[in-house]
């Protein structure tokens, strides 16, 4: 029997490919911050929510996440863990942004998707890795971060959604 | 920008606002002082007060002084005087020591303290 990869099935594995390019770009590039990263490669995850819905995005982002892992030999261990516990929460408050049917461009989602992801890496952080108060005064200027670099990666992202057929 | 990106950008800002508001504390004031002798919180002071304190330590008496809103050893039994040079004590988690007389002081503040943070 032979599995036939449908279009779908090719496209995502094509924006993963992308997107895992993209995040070992970054993983070489020296952070400003350490914990701060970009996250460049959201802007795949962005435009696939935008030009083929939820699902495609969710496919990308928890296969990057997951091949991410893998690659850099990360897999299941805490830096793993919050680089799952980031995407899922940023999938799931994408997914209910999108419910709201084009109330928001690339720019919207992008910001929505990056503070969700801070969030959840950060509640899962404190939660499993470090349940010490100290750990709270960090987290004004992570979402600092996250807003910033939320911003342009929705500025990136929109831009490449207007370049796409 | 959609009118939806204005609103999450605003939102996202005031967000961002309120957690310094309630998590960013760079430096908070002591309150209290407490008096160590022996690893043991022999007796807590308000840094409000002003005066000396004498405090009975295992080779002999130390002395603190309070004022403004901050505390210092001023006399000890020991030979180095660490705990003197130390100087004023007023922020949350301020400390100096006396090992030699086994006298310490720990400035703590409004909330929890911390010896120390390790990531």
């Amino acid at each position: 029997m032979e599995l036939q990869p449908t279009r779908e099935d090719l496209r995502i594995a094509w924006l993963t490919a992308l997107a895992i390019a993209i995040h070992s770009v970054e993983g070489v590039l020296p952070s400003p911050l350490p914990g701060v990263k970009p996250g460049l490669a959201n802007v795949i995850t962005i435009a696939a929510l935008l030009k083929f819905g939820w699902g495609t995005a969710a496919w990308v982002s928890l296969l990057r996440v997951l091949a991410g892992g893998l690659l850099f030999g990360a897999f299941l261990s805490p830096t793993f863990v919050l680089s799952l516990a980031g995407a899922l929460a940023s999938l799931v408050v994408l997914g209910a942004a999108s419910l709201l049917q084009d109330r928001f461009s690339a720019i919207g989602y992008s910001i929505l998707g990056a503070l969700a992801h801070m969030g959840g890496q950060f509640w899962t952080a404190y939660g499993f890795f470090i349940p010490n108060e100290a750990m709270m005064r960090l987290l004004p200027p992570l979402m600092t971060a996250a807003l910033i670099f939320g911003l342009l990666n929705g500025i990136i992202a929109r831009w490449l959604v207007q370049k796409l057929p | 920008m959609t009118t939806g990106d204005k609103i999450v950008l605003v939102a996202a800002c005031a967000l961002v606002g309120w957690l310094y508001a309630a998590f960013w504390h760079p430096d908070a004031a002591g309150v209290q002082a407490q008096v160590l002798v022996a690893g043991r919180v022999t007796q807590s002071v308000s840094l409000k007060d002003h005066g000396t304190i004498t405090v009975q330590g295992t080779i002999g008496p130390s002395e603190l002084e309070l004022r403004d809103g901050r505390i210092r050893f001023t006399r000890s039994p020991c030979r180095g005087k660490q705990c003197i040079h130390s100087g004023w004590l007023a922020r949350d988690g301020d400390f100096a020591a006396c090992l030699p007389n086994g006298v310490a002081v720990r400035v703590v503040g409004a909330n929890t303290y911390y010896d120390a943070i390790n990531f």
